[in-house]
């Protein structure tokens, strides 16, 4: 890794040897109160702030229309923000143009470039930036082995495979060695299993050079697996700043806990060590202090809610209650229930199930008792009607 | 039950009538024809062109007797030996090949940016105001155009009155080469830009704003990604301006005024003034030659462009 770092002259932004000293201190990337506006309806994106320190990994996650991508799109340049600032190494970018940041962007449909050849591609930037021209081929050669393309070189772009076409692209963004690398949804048109390796690819990629990142998502899983910390967006504004496990175990609202995994809501008010919900108190933990009779919502994930024909089997949880099965999925490794609670007033939960030797036993209609212990439901103020 | 009409539209119950039409008059058993059938028409058109260009071919071969007006029963290659070898001829060819290239080039540069504007920009009445600039020439034909520079360019003209204005003494504006090239230029434009929106349409605005943030600026962009992208419409347009430039009648013939004549003109001369068949047809082959070339030779040197369809895809 040092070894190529002292190729080439530097890119323009770290021309100053002693800035990029003391910016090493601070973080790599820092967005303050970036308001998007873009003239109809409301904010594209409304006050984000984060920061990001040096050669972490984060994932910019959200459904779409959340904002995520405008929130990239400032980063990256090819929009200003309405208000705010976006700090790069500490110094502010609004008005430096996309092609002299030292930013390299991996983007949805990739853009490569079909007229050249994949070293070519990759060689482009380093022509653009003005590197030494003796020092380019065995550059583009190393980056080309890094993303496991080596010998591909002369290979014209439409003569790879997607995932070969995702290295160069890979490559491309990452051989002039910038300060950041910026991945828009790249690997949401590829099928699972591809985009499943590709995921640790990138990973591999990102932890060997310790480039910081920012991934742009909709999709949790990829979320969850690749990142250093994710950045959950709904309707403009981050939600949740967090560890993928913080984000999993202690989602901070209910858009959160809804969004990352398979959670189901019971509506009710807020009682001493849970919710009280239909007359039965259900244990819960509220994420923060909230009032006895509050309106809230306990969300519980599939997976924390154990199910089991006889009772018996459940004795050790904190609380069971019957149900029937309503529904049965079958995902393959685990099975989804939708399981109905006539003494919750008709609810119905989703619960997982992974052991294959009951499949047989629990078929839509049968009566079966579900529970949970009291930590695993997390009780949210309801949302405000 | 009657299907209603949301669910079983008029056009369909259309389509229905006119294929059961189609299959008497066409049994589906001789389906394997259809393909040919369809193209006949055009495959006629083309061998009827070349039953025409035969004739010229050997209406080419025989001269004309000045003293008897009938020409010679023998075949002979007099008439391209006279027109290669006198001066006039040359000069009449040359002039239109260069015409053809300096045409191309010019036309290319202006449509280029017309073209990528065009497509690029985010105001629809931009698009519009464009497109309707584009269309509105073809409206007009090409020889009200040419009359229409007459007037323009003429010694009491509106680019005379307005030299006047700032002191400047009358100019003459017309039949000369640069006149014949301004309007052949301006004839050509909305050819060019049609020609080359589609392939500019092609190149993913996403791919631009890669090349920015991998450290291009717009010139660098514009260099080594977008012209290079962009080259099946440009040799597209390039094909067609050529062919039409090196073709063209009416601009020689009126912006010329006599005296800047192209192939086409001087073909025109001998088949209805002098009437001298065999060196018009001599002629007409000559420029169907030199054409038949340019376009050979880009073929080879650039591959066919947008007018490869779907094939030479590199």
């Amino acid at each position: 890794m040092g070894r190529i770092r002292q190729q080439g002259p530097q890119p323009m932004i770290r021309d100053a040897a002693n800035a990029a000293q003391a910016a090493k201190a601070g973080p790599a990337v820092s967005v303050r109160g970036v308001d998007m506006d873009f003239g109809a309806g409301p904010l594209a994106v409304a006050d984000a702030g984060f920061d990001l320190a040096r050669g972490r990994f984060l994932t910019i996650l959200g459904p779409s229309g959340s904002g995520k991508t405008t929130l990239l799109r400032m980063i990256a340049g090819f929009q200003t923000p309405t208000r705010g600032e976006i700090f790069i190494n500490g110094e502010p970018v609004s008005k430096v143009a996309p092609h002299q940041r030292a930013i390299g962007m991996v983007f949805q449909k990739l853009a490569l470039f079909p007229h050249l050849t994949a070293a070519q591609n990759v060689a482009f930037p380093l022509k653009m930036r003005r590197f030494d021209a003796r020092g380019i081929p065995a550059r583009v050669e190393q980056f080309l082995d890094l993303v496991r393309l080596g010998g591909l070189g002369g290979r014209r772009i439409h003569e790879l495979s997607g995932g070969q076409q995702q290295r160069v692209a890979i490559a491309r963004a990452l051989v002039f060695q910038p300060d950041l690398l910026l991945l828009d949804e790249p690997l949401a048109a590829l099928d699972r299993k591809l985009r499943e390796e590709m995921q640790l690819e990138f990973r591999r990629i990102q932890r060997e050079l310790g480039v910081t990142t920012i991934n742009v998502t909709h999709d949790q899983r990829e979320a969850l697996v690749m990142s250093d910390e994710v950045i959950v967006m709904e309707a403009g504004r981050i939600q949740q700043n967090a560890r993928p496990v913080d984000l999993y175990r202690d989602p901070a609202n209910a858009f959160v806990a809804n969004f990352i995994g398979v959670t189901s809501f019971l509506p009710g008010r807020v009682a001493p060590g849970g919710l009280e919900c239909g007359g039965i108190l259900c244990p819960g933990t509220p994420r923060q202090a909230l009032a006895a009779g509050t309106p809230a919502r306990g969300a519980i994930r599939a997976e924390q809610i154990r199910m089991a024909a006889d009772g018996a089997a459940l004795a050790g949880l904190d609380f069971r209650l019957q149900g029937q099965v309503r529904d049965a999925i079958f995902e393959g490794e685990r099975q989804l229930y939708e399981v109905v609670l006539p003494a919750l007033g008709g609810i119905a939960v989703q619960v997982y199930h992974h052991d294959a030797s009951d499949f047989a036993l629990t078929a839509p209609g049968q009566t079966v008792t579900v529970g949970w212990n009291r930590r695993d439901m997390i009780l949210f103020p309801a949302a405000v009607p | 039950m009657r299907p209603s009409r949301a669910e079983y539209p008029y056009r369909w119950r259309l389509m229905d009538r006119l294929e059961a039409a189609a299959d008497r008059l066409f049994p589906r058993r001789w389906s394997r024809w259809t393909g040919w059938l369809m193209l006949a028409p055009a495959l006629l058109l083309v061998a009827v062109l070349l039953i025409g260009l035969v004739q010229i071919a050997d209406a080419s071969l025989h001269t004309l007797d000045r003293k008897t007006f009938r020409t010679s029963a023998a075949y002979s290659l007099d008439n391209y030996r006279a027109a290669l070898d006198q001066g006039v001829y040359l000069a009449v060819l040359w002039r239109s090949v260069l015409g053809a290239a300096i045409v191309t080039l010019l036309t290319l540069l202006l449509a280029f940016p017309y073209g990528y504007v065009m497509v690029r920009t985010r105001s629809s009445n931009l698009r519009k105001l464009l497109l309707i600039a584009l269309f509105l020439p073809f409206f007009i034909g090409q020889v009200v155009r040419a009359y229409g520079w007459l007037i323009i360019l003429g010694n009491g003209g509106l680019v005379n009155d307005l030299l006047g204005l700032v002191g400047v003494p009358p100019q003459r504006l017309l039949f000369n080469y640069p006149a014949v090239l301004f309007g052949l230029v301006q004839y050509m434009l909305p050819f060019a830009v049609l020609m080359l929106a589609p392939a500019l349409t092609a190149i993913p605005e996403e791919t631009e704003a890669a090349a920015g943030s991998l450290g291009a600026n717009w010139l660098r962009t514009l260099w080594h990604v977008v012209l290079p992208m962009a080259r099946p419409g440009l040799v597209g347009a390039g094909l067609v301006v050529v062919s039409l430039t090196l073709t063209d009648f009416a601009m020689p013939a009126i912006l010329g005024g006599g005296g800047q004549d192209f192939i086409a003109n001087a073909i025109y001369d001998q088949f209805f003034r002098t009437s001298d068949q065999g060196l018009g047809a001599a002629l007409t082959l000559l420029l169907v030659g030199i054409g038949s070339l340019v376009v050979g030779a880009v073929f080879t040197a650039f591959g066919a462009g947008t007018l490869a369809m779907g094939r030479a895809r590199t």
